[in-house]
Order: C-alpha cells, then structure tokens, then sequence
C-alpha cells in the first residue's frame, strides 16, 4: 500500500532536437487508488509507466512511492509489480513457477511460495493450469496469469500496461470488469495505462490524459466527460467522439447553420474582451436530437447512419458558412432517417455545449 | 490409392530428384560400405580391369569387428582412439558454445561499429578450413612460428607443438576452435535477438540480479539454438577430418577415428578397404547412439529437435 507521486517527472530521449517523451509530469495518485494514464500512441503514458517501474531513467524531477524518493532506485527496491501487455511470461516455466518466481528470488520458503501461488490461482480461476506451460494456455489464461504473478508478490503499487488489448472484445470487457474488482478487493494502488477511453472511463478512479507527453487532464471520469479542460480532452474521451467544430461568434452566441447556440453573458464577455470572432464549439452526438418542423435547427445531410440496436449513429454534414461540416448525432434506433435525407438538427439543451478557445484548445464556457 | 497418386503425384515428382540423388550419393556406398566390413577387402584382391583381375575378397563375417574392437593396437588401438575422439570432440565443442556464446552476448549489445566486429567475427568461418589450417601450421612451427617467437621474445619455454605428444592434440583442438567459433556464435546471436525484450525488464522487475536474468531467461531462451548447435557440433566434430589431417598429418597423438579410418584405406602397405570401413561403420554406429540418447534427454526436458 503506498500513494504514488510524479515530481515534474521528465523523460527525455536524446535526439535533434531531444524528444520530450514525458514533459514536466505532477501527479499524485493516492493509496489504494485506481488511476488511468490514457492518451494516443506517443502521447508518453507508457514512458511515464516505465519511470515509475523503473525501466526508463527519470532526466528531471523525480518519483515518489510510499513518500520516498525512488528516482534513483532500481526496479527491485521500488516495491512494484507489473503486468506487460504482451504479459512476458517466462515460457519454459509452468504457470506456477511464473508467478512463484519473484518469491523464489526473494528466498521465501517453497511451501510458502507453494500457499501463495494456489491462493492467487484460486482467485483467477487457474489452479487447474498450474502446471501448464505459458504456450498450452489461451490468450485470456495467460493474461490472468501475469495478473497472477503481480498479485503473488502483494507490491505497494500495481502497473499494468495495456494489459487487454491483446484480447477479443469479448473476453476484454470481461477481464475488464474483473481486473477493477480485483483491484478494489486488494485495495493496492494501481496504474494502469491504456489507449482505449472506453476503459479509461469505466475501470479509474480518476484518469490522467496526456498528449505529446504533456498532462491535459486528470479527474475523475465524469468531470473529464463533463468538463474536459481542453479540446483535445473533449475529443478523445467519449464514443463516438464529440462534434468540435469552429463557428463565427454574433452578439446572441454561436452561429450556426440557421441556429443560433445563446451562450451564457459571462462566456460571451469574455470571448469579447479577448476580441475572438470565432470559437471551437464542441456538442456530444448524444447532446444532438432529430428536431420538429417547428423548431430551429441545423440543417443535416445523412450521409451514413451506424445502426448499434439500441442507438443509432447519423453521420452527416451541415454547412457552416462556406465550408460543409460533418456532425454525428445519436438518434432513437427505431426511427433513424434515411441515407440521403435532410434533417433537422437542435441542441437538446443549451448547458450541454462546450466552448473552447480556437487557438489555445482551453475551455471558455464557466 | 488411385486418387491419391492423382492428386499428389507432382509433390512426389518434386521430391523425386533429391530421393535419387541422395540415394546414389549416401545410401548405396552407405550399404556398399557395410558390406565390405564383412570381407577382407584390400587392394590386393579388389577388382581392377587394368590388370584385368576379378574380385578375389572373400567374406570373413564378424572378424574385422573383433578384431578392431579387440583394441589390438595393430587395428589402431580402437578403444584408446574412441577416448582420444571423444576428448577431442568434447572440448571442440564446449569451447565453441562457450566462447561463441560469450562473443555473441558481447555482440548483442547495442555498441558502436557492431557491424565491423561482427564480420571480423565471422570472417575465420568464411575462410576455407585447409587455409586457415595451413596458416594455423606454421604459426605453430617450432623454430619460425609467430607462436614460438613470440614466447622466445619473452623468455617463456618453447614447446614442440606439433610433435610426437599431447601437445599436438591441444593444437588441433586450439586450430579447430579457432575455426568452429564463428558458426556458433551467429547462430547464438540470433538465438539472443529472439528473445523478447520484455522477458527481462518483467524479471528485473521480479528482482532478479545480472547474473539471475542470464540464467533464467537467456539460457532458457537460447535452449533450441544450443541444442541444435551442440548436436552439429558433436557430429561435425567427431567427423572432423581435415583440420587434423592438415595441421599434424598422421600423428598418432592427434589419431581420431576418422583420420585413422582415412590412413587405413589410403596409407599403409596393404590398404586395407575392410577394417576401413569397419571404423566408417563403427562411427556411424557411435553417432547414432549419441543422437538417439540426447533426442532423449532434450524430449525429457520438454524441447523437441
């Protein structure tokens, strides 16, 4: 058990000019907490995993576990177990030697290496496998078993390193559900980097998001989902992605095709004084509804429809001043409109809308 | 059986060439060669049309096994030359993994003109073997070797090498290193590069020392490169004719099976074809009953060759 802290950690690999693979990072993660590092690939989160494993050097600041300073600590000392994505098991040992392994270097007494091994395979399930080797086992067998062998040795702090994505679909959603029950029964801090924003949102107690090696973001998932702090959060959390267009500005709020967004007089204030005639405006497809003949709206050209059986997905463009834009809108499954036909499109409710300032990426609206 | 010549009689066809080849290359002097050990054949009674003289050998059943494995030492002293061989091969070839295996992890690592060594390394390998075992040869002379000079320049003693004694021996085997070396280390040094990276950052993070990692990653990971390497390196080596033939010629301390088989067939008053062909046979017996007990032990360790 231990809380883990990044101290203006930075990684950078030399080069010209040297690349900033993590930039500055400042991250505490509690005890016993459950944190996200999500990001494109080359954002930095698996670099940034590696520092606090271990395997990659800290260039400046420094890493904390436990409130000490371990920068210069190697993987060893630091308390730590990691789970690889291609889950590195040792193949010419059973499954029960891989995840007694760590003990064994450690010299603890082979009955108890023996009591600790059944025990961890009891709880995923692989007490039948124990002495099967790594290759006689499934993708999703193997996976438990690199979660076997971190478990085994009862480290302060778990790292996980897009553990699932070597999964079907199927089977990831599965072990997704498990790893994050698994982790509130140990209760051990875990640091768990993925690509996918769908397991960002579901498994952390709070997620970081990084870009080019820089922290954008880091909260809780509904505070990312509601109040992304810029635009690239706003458009990499959430499924399909939100709609980020930049519209022209008049004195009521956001002109769009034959709507007009009001914005709140605190948003629009501020926008004026920095003298912008434009903003990037961002609605979620599930903020968007199909509107009535009577209403305002935007006109939309279907250009696709994505039918998932509950929802259905309208890909389509508006023209927003001379440029055709396109817009996603999540619309009832029953009735989703035909390819080719022009809809109207409103807003279903004006606090759903996210402003972001057109240059910088960083949210306007309070 | 119809249908299925119809259907895979070009895969047959394919193969047809190599059957016949090998074929007339291996088995037929293979059985001709077994043949003979049961005969007392010898260059006074095979046929020869220039003399116009018929085959005059007669078969004489098991009496060349007696007697070569009777250890008489006027057929070669059969039991006393095995030992010598085996000495011979187990030092070849625990010297070439050893010393390859160390070249190779010295070569894994990222360093700079990696490229450069790595030719050098390889390049005794691609030196025909009677030319490096002629160079090898007069290194070793006496009186003008670079060997013996160079211990002269510093006051050390200067042995015979290649004389009548053990010593010429540890030459051949020096020779014959020098030569098997650059193989086993390319082959091992691919064995290191299928390794996966993160088998050793997971057992670094195990806690593993240095030395832990080679054992339990690197050693285990390379298992089918040396098991491989080391059964070539065995037969290789227990056939090893031509550096030994080449740097001390028919030296009775550098006598191994083989060179013994060659000097009765081709040297010596009467060449004797029979008991020359009883040691081809003998060999070929030892070989396989090597082969057949380490295919054993490998499928006990659970690996497959």
């Amino acid at each position: 058990m231990a809380e883990v802290a990044y101290v203006n950690a930075s990684r950078v690999f030399p080069g010209s000019p040297p690349v900033r693979a993590v930039d500055q990072l400042e991250l505490n993660v509690a005890d016993g907490e459950f944190l996200v590092l999500v990001g494109p690939s080359g954002s930095g989160k698996s670099t940034a995993l590696r520092m606090l494993a271990g395997l990659e050097d800290v260039d400046e600041g420094a890493i904390e576990i436990g409130g000490k300073d371990v920068t210069n600590v190697p993987p060893k000392g630091r308390d730590i177990a990691m789970v690889f994505q291609s889950y590195a098991l040792y193949p010419h040992m059973t499954v029960a030697e891989n995840m007694g392994f760590a003990l064994k270097l450690r010299g603890v007494p082979k009955q108890q290496i023996k009591d600790k091994v059944a025990e961890a395979a009891k709880m995923l399930d692989l007490t039948k496998y124990l002495d099967r080797k790594p290759k006689a086992l499934s993708g999703g067998q193997r996976q438990r078993v690199a979660m076997g062998r971190a478990i085994v040795r009862e480290p302060s702090v778990f790292l996980m390193d897009e553990p699932l994505s070597n999964l079907d679909a199927k089977l990831r959603v599965e072990t997704r559900a498990n790893i994050a029950a698994l982790q509130k029964r140990l209760d051990t801090t875990t640091i768990y980097v993925t690509h996918d924003q769908v397991e960002a949102m579901t498994m952390g107690h709070r997620v970081a998001v990084l870009k080019d090696g820089l922290l954008q973001q880091c909260d809780t998932p509904r505070e990312l989902y509601e109040r992304p702090a810029n635009a690239f959060v706003a458009g990499f959390m959430g499924s399909p992605a939100m709609n980020l267009k930049t519209v022209p500005l008049t004195a009521e709020g956001a002109q769009l095709d034959g709507l007009v967004v009001p914005l709140p007089r605190t948003v629009l204030d501020s926008v004026a004084a920095e003298g912008l005639t434009e903003v990037t405006f961002g609605v979620r497809p599930e903020a968007l509804h199909l509107a009535g003949a009577d209403e305002d709206g935007m006109e939309l050209t279907v250009e696709l429809v994505e039918e998932l059986g509950a929802d259905a997905y309208v890909y389509g463009s508006v023209r927003i001043g001379d440029a055709s834009e396109r817009f996603i809108v999540r619309v009832d499954s029953r009735t989703p409109p035909a390819f080719g036909q022009k809809v109207k499109v409103a807003v279903r409710d004006n606090s759903e809308i996210h402003l972001f300032h057109p240059e910088s990426g960083k949210r306007l609206s309070a | 059986m119809r249908r299925f010549l119809d259907r895979y009689w070009y895969a047959y066809a394919m193969v047809l060439p190599v059957v016949v080849v090998t074929a007339v290359l291996v088995l037929i002097p293979l059985v001709q060669g077994i043949y003979f050990t049961f005969t007392d054949i010898n260059e006074a009674n095979i046929a020869n049309p220039l003399l116009d003289r018929v085959a005059g050998y007669v078969s004489v059943g098991f009496r060349n096994y007696a007697n070569v494995l009777s250890g008489d030492s006027s057929y070669g002293s059969f039991w006393a030359t095995l030992l010598r061989t085996v000495i011979w091969t187990f030092c070849c070839v625990f010297l070439h993994v050893t010393i390859g295996l160390g070249l190779a992890l010295l070569l894994n690592r990222p360093m700079r003109a990696r490229a450069l060594y790595r030719v050098l390394l390889i390049l005794p390998w691609a030196v025909p073997a009677f030319i490096s075992s002629f160079a090898w040869k007069y290194m070793f002379n006496s009186q003008f070797g670079i060997i013996n000079q160079t211990l002269r320049a510093l006051g050390l003693p200067e042995p015979v090498w290649l004389g009548q004694s053990n010593l010429a021996l540890v030459a051949v085997i020096i020779v014959n290193v020098w030569v098997g070396v650059p193989f086993n280390m390319i082959a091992l040094l691919g064995g290191l590069q299928s390794i996966p990276g993160d088998l050793y950052e997971a057992a670094e993070i195990d806690g593993a020392t240095p030395w832990q990692r080679f054992r339990h990653v690197t050693l285990p990971g390379l298992r089918s490169v040396t098991s491989t390497v080391v059964l070539l390196g065995v037969i290789w080596t227990f056939n090893m004719f031509a550096v030994i033939y080449l740097v001390t010629g028919m030296n009775p301390y550098t006598r191994t099976l083989i060179t013994y088989a060659f000097e009765r067939f081709f040297a010596g008053a009467s060449r004797d074809y029979a008991v020359a062909s009883t040691y081809g046979a003998l060999i070929l017996s030892v070989l396989l009953v090597f082969a057949l007990f380490y295919r054993g032990v490998l499928r006990r360790q659970g690996e497959t060759l």
